[in-house]
């Protein structure tokens, strides 16, 4: 149980960073359907799961937060990407593909000839 | 880095929390409210709208508590909810907790208070560096058996130094009093000679000045003096200018070079020391052992080495100088344990009781515990029903006991503050100045942290037992009987085995407290064979420089000697080279038998040497055995004479025919002139620890007189009040001279088992508090077992059983207790008995009419505790008894 949570909240939290990175400055609710949108029906997971990565992100100074007014005019807690989130969203990004490279390599059918 | 920074921020979050809770639960608003107004721009109803995005969210209060778990810090936060709990349930139950503090206080505070002195006798005697690789090394003639003395030959240990490679150095040292002459008046001190090296070897240079140098080793040259920073301070007001200047010794001028440090006063209780000049002849000397010597270790070597490797000199010397080294070898101990030969099985005892004690404690603590268990069982079911884990109960018990043993603890380490000085303070000055490491006994760091581990050993120990305990609790079963009292059983039997447990270890307990006493008693007997009250006793010492012959010094001694006895009240007075229950040896020598044929030095017989003025014998009504005394007619211009002690008579001349015949001290070759016997007097035990009166020669003061002698006076009535009377004496003969130690022999006999006496007093306290927690055992279980059989003794006595029946049941379970824990330990007190008889000098076998009265006593504690219970069960009504049912 811990463990499967480990490797979401590990991913959850590349994917906040990344639409951080490219949204900018983004409310909780904003971040949670643009990960949607952008996995499509695939990660199809309670929002409220969201929050508790957020702090987490938040507590190891990836992030920061503070009160601001939605579009709508709506006060909302507003997330955004520090110095150290950025490079660390660049570590684990880098650390990603390298992974899913070789995942990728591995699982591809037949190419091993040589 | 992000890890500690997270953990900070969790830190902090357990603060504020409603204000966070809010913050939370407005974000969440927040974001339901802005996923309502995108469902409702997609065209959904206003109530479909909300229900999908509360359904998206998911459950809110799952997130929220996933969510503040991540804020703080969850195991903290428990930890604080468990600790209000536990503060409350303890505040709850007063009677139950001032018990249960006091109890393991009790058994906290005793182990506390031993260890202090543990810690400073035994683990830190001396604050040297290094002091693992000092070691003492003095040379053993064979002679010496049960003699404790601990000196080396000058050539010897210059020999050792060179020819055994195991020494980083040693130094040799010799120590006395000194006169120290101050503004008209004459003070003793106690002063050492030493070799330059001395204080390299101890690690240990001047706070203030310089040490000696090898120039200042050399005669004449030798006039320079270090002082100790407490004489510096007592002597001299801590003159800030002393370094330089001069102060008068024995009738020389000293120079004072150097001041050490605080607390250094080695060999305890120096007060000052100056260089030990030996001419060429002295340096030379193989025959008599004159000096006490010192030595550190090369780094890496071990005693054993050490050990093996001045075997082996001395096995040299042996050989090359057979007239005075025949037989002799040389002993190397470590600096650390040489004092505690004799004590340390006293304290390692001491400890050992203390956990005695301690577990006692415990014991009853468990009980009392386990009563309590048994009271919250529906608490504890009822937990477990809601959901409470097993972890969950364990950390609520483990931090109940270890706030229980935390109070505890505070109160031990309070209260040890002042029992810690008590205990220091408890011993006269005079005797403990002379245990190193006696000063340092204080709460200090190590033994704060032997208590804090206690502790929490404690604290853990106790929750653990409880949860294990507890978690029979069945949750179904208990709440089911819920109209009932809870159920025993097995538990019941635990915690008789609690009782028994206790029961035992306090007859353990009492039986050491009753041997410590008996021995102390024993050994205050030992010093048989003369009457010790109404006799002042002082020493006292001549310098050489003023007194440098025999006529000079018989002289002196003399005056005093007719000047003290002239006194109103007195009886007589004497001078005797080494007073009983001096905790010093007697000098061992030497002697032929004239007309037996000895071949070699070693092969001479030996016994104790004692110089004394005639009246020796009358001051300390020795009584004379056959022959006669000798008397002032026998001086120097008369024939030499001696008297001998009864057992030397014994072993020498079985067929008695010793009076007339003639001994000379030392081997067949010595120089000593032929000493006619002419008396046997009874046996005196020098010391409590020789194991018995050893063969002693007495040779006459005035055919033999010596510098240092100590003086005794038997007077009619209280001997304090002479003290001033016999300093005039001697100051109306020699302002110059200073007499120290001035007391009464009763006195000094007590203080020289001091030791032994607060142990016997420790012992005693801790028998009577392992008397007292039993019968608190005892109590808690029967109270406990008579309320359990409530209905029972109801049912009996509606069938028509007595009430002393009833009384004759409780009775009887708080004799079978008892009966068991004796018939255990019973011969375990034998088994420790044995021990501590191996271990410590003086204790024998218990006397079987005080282990039976120790058995009666446990007996009788045990009725006295079942009294209450066996009352109220008496009382019982059997119609309310079996209503409960």
């Amino acid at each position: 149980m811990a463990e499967k949570k480990d490797v979401w909240q590990g991913t959850l939290a590349l994917m906040v960073l990344k639409t951080l990175d490219t949204l900018g400055p983004l409310h909780g609710y904003g971040i949670a359907r643009r990960i949607e949108q952008t996995s499509g029906d695939l990660l199809a997971v309670n929002y409220g799961t969201l929050y508790p990565a957020l702090l987490k992100l938040e507590q190891e100074g990836y992030i920061r937060s503070e009160w601001g007014v939605s579009d709508n005019n709506r006060k909302a807690k507003y997330y955004k990407l520090t110095r150290a989130g950025r490079k660390q969203l660049e570590r684990e990004a880098r650390d990603w593909e390298k992974t899913t490279s070789i995942l990728a390599r591995f699982l591809a059918p037949g190419e091993e000839t040589s | 880095m992000r890890g500690l920074r997270a953990w900070f921020w969790r830190l902090g979050s357990l603060f504020g929390k409603e204000r966070h809770e809010e913050e939370f639960a407005q974000e969440m608003q927040a974001h339901v409210e802005m996923h309502i107004a995108d469902n409702l721009r997609a065209g959904m109803s206003g109530q479909e709208a909300r229900r999908q995005a509360l359904l998206k969210l998911g459950g809110v209060e799952a997130t929220k508590e996933i969510y503040r778990e991540q804020r703080g810090l969850p195991v903290l936060e428990t930890f604080l909810q468990d600790l209000r709990y536990a503060t409350r349930t303890l505040r709850k139950n007063p009677g139950f907790t001032t018990i249960a503090v006091l109890t393991l206080a009790l058994g906290i505070g005793a182990n506390t208070a031993i260890f202090s002195m543990v810690n400073a006798l035994l683990l830190h005697p001396y604050n040297f560096p290094e002091l693992d690789r000092l070691v003492r090394v003095w040379e053993n003639r064979g002679i010496d058996e049960g003699a404790d003395t601990r000196f080396i030959a000058p050539q010897d240990a210059a020999d050792l130094s060179s020819g055994a490679p195991v020494f980083d150095a040693l130094t040799t040292y010799a120590c006395g009093d000194f006169n120290l002459s101050a503004e008209g008046n004459v003070q003793p001190a106690r002063g050492c000679r030493v070799s330059a090296n001395f204080f390299d070897v101890l690690g240990v240079s001047p706070a203030s000045g310089r040490a000696f140098s090898l120039t200042e080793e050399q005669p004449g040259a030798d006039q320079v003096a270090v002082v100790s920073y407490g004489f510096w301070q007592r002597q001299f007001a801590g003159d800030a200018a002393l370094l330089g200047k001069v102060i008068q010794m024995n009738g020389k001028r000293y120079t004072v070079v150097g001041i050490m440090p605080r607390g250094f006063d080695y060999p305890v209780p120096m007060e000052l020391w100056v260089p030990l000049a030996l001419s060429p002849a002295e340096k030379a000397d193989r025959a008599k052992l004159s000096l006490e010597s010192l030595a550190r270790l090369k780094p890496g070597i071990d005693v054993a080495e050490a050990r093996s490797a001045a075997d082996s000199v001395a096995k040299r010397l042996q050989q090359e100088y057979p007239a005075t080294n025949a037989n002799r070898r040389t002993e190397v101990l470590q600096l650390r344990r040489e004092l505690y030969l004799y004590t340390l099985p006293l304290f390692l005892l001491l400890q050992a009781a203390a956990v005695f004690v301690l577990l006692l404690a415990c014991a009853n603590l468990a009980n009392l515990l386990f009563a309590r268990i048994f009271g919250r069982q529906k608490e504890i079911a009822l937990r477990t029903a809601l959901g409470a884990g097993r972890w969950r109960l364990a950390r609520l018990f483990v931090t109940e006991t270890l706030l229980l043993s935390c109070i505890a603890g505070g109160v031990a380490i309070a209260v040890s503050f002042w029992s810690v000085r008590v205990l220091r303070t408890s011993i006269a000055p005079s005797w403990t100045m002379w245990v190193p490491g006696w000063d340092g006994i204080q709460v200090d760091c190590t033994v704060l942290a032997f208590t804090v581990l206690l502790i929490g050993t404690v604290g853990l120990l106790f929750g653990l037992g409880t949860v294990l305990h507890s978690n029979q609790a069945q949750p179904y079963n208990t709440l089911k009987e819920a109209g009932r009292g809870p159920m025993l059983g097995s538990k019941g039997r635990l915690r008789s085995a609690l009782v028994v447990a206790q029961v035992m270890f306090a007859l353990v307990l009492l039986v050491c407290a009753g041997l410590t006493t008996q021995a102390f008693l024993r050994l205050v007997d030992v010093y048989q064979g003369f009457a010790a009250a109404n006799v002042l006793r002082t020493e006292v010492r001549l310098p050489e420089k003023s007194y440098p012959g025999n006529s000079q010094v018989a002289n002196f001694y003399d005056r005093v000697l007719r000047g003290s006895a002239s006194l109103p009240g007195a009886n007589a007075a004497t001078v005797v080279t080494n007073s009983p229950a001096s905790n010093v040896d007697n000098e061992t020598t030497f002697f032929t038998i004239k007309g037996r044929a000895t071949l070699k030095a070693n092969e001479s017989p030996s016994g104790d040497l004692q110089i004394s003025s005639p009246d020796y014998f009358s001051v300390l009504r020795i009584p004379v055995v056959a022959g006669r005394v000798y008397s002032y007619a026998d001086n120097a211009n008369a024939a030499r004479v001696a008297v001998i002690s009864r057992s030397m008579a014994g072993r020498y001349w079985p067929s008695g025919d010793e009076l007339g015949q003639q001994i000379k001290i030392g081997a067949a070759d010595s120089k000593e002139p032929w000493l006619t016997i002419v008396g046997i007097v009874e046996d005196v035990r020098q010391n409590w620890w020789n194991p018995a009166s050893r063969p002693t020669i007495y040779e006459p003061f005035f055919q033999a007189p010596q510098r240092s002698m100590v003086f005794l006076m038997r007077v009619s009535s209280n001997p304090e009040s002479y003290a001033s009377a016999v300093r005039d004496v001697v100051r109306g003969i020699d302002d110059q001279i200073a007499l120290t130690g001035i007391g009464t022999l009763e006195r000094e006999i007590t203080d020289s088992i001091a030791i032994i006496r607060i142990m016997g007093v420790l012992m005693a306290l801790f028998g009577c508090v392992a008397l007292a927690l039993s019968s608190v055992g005892v109590y808690g279980v029967l109270a406990e077992s008579v309320a359990r059989r409530i209905p029972e003794i109801g049912v009996r006595l509606a069938l028509g059983a007595e009430p002393r029946d009833v009384m004759r049941l409780v009775f009887g379970q708080a004799l079978k207790l008892t009966g068991i824990g004796l018939a255990i330990g019973v011969p375990i007190a034998f088994a420790v008995n044995r021990a501590m008889s191996s271990l410590i000098f003086g204790i024998v076998s218990i006397n079987l009419l005080l282990l039976a009265g120790f058995a009666l006593l446990l007996f009788g504690v045990a009725l006295a505790a079942a009294y209450i219970p066996a009352r109220r069960a008496m009382r019982v009504d059997p119609m309310a008894a079996l209503r409960y049912e």
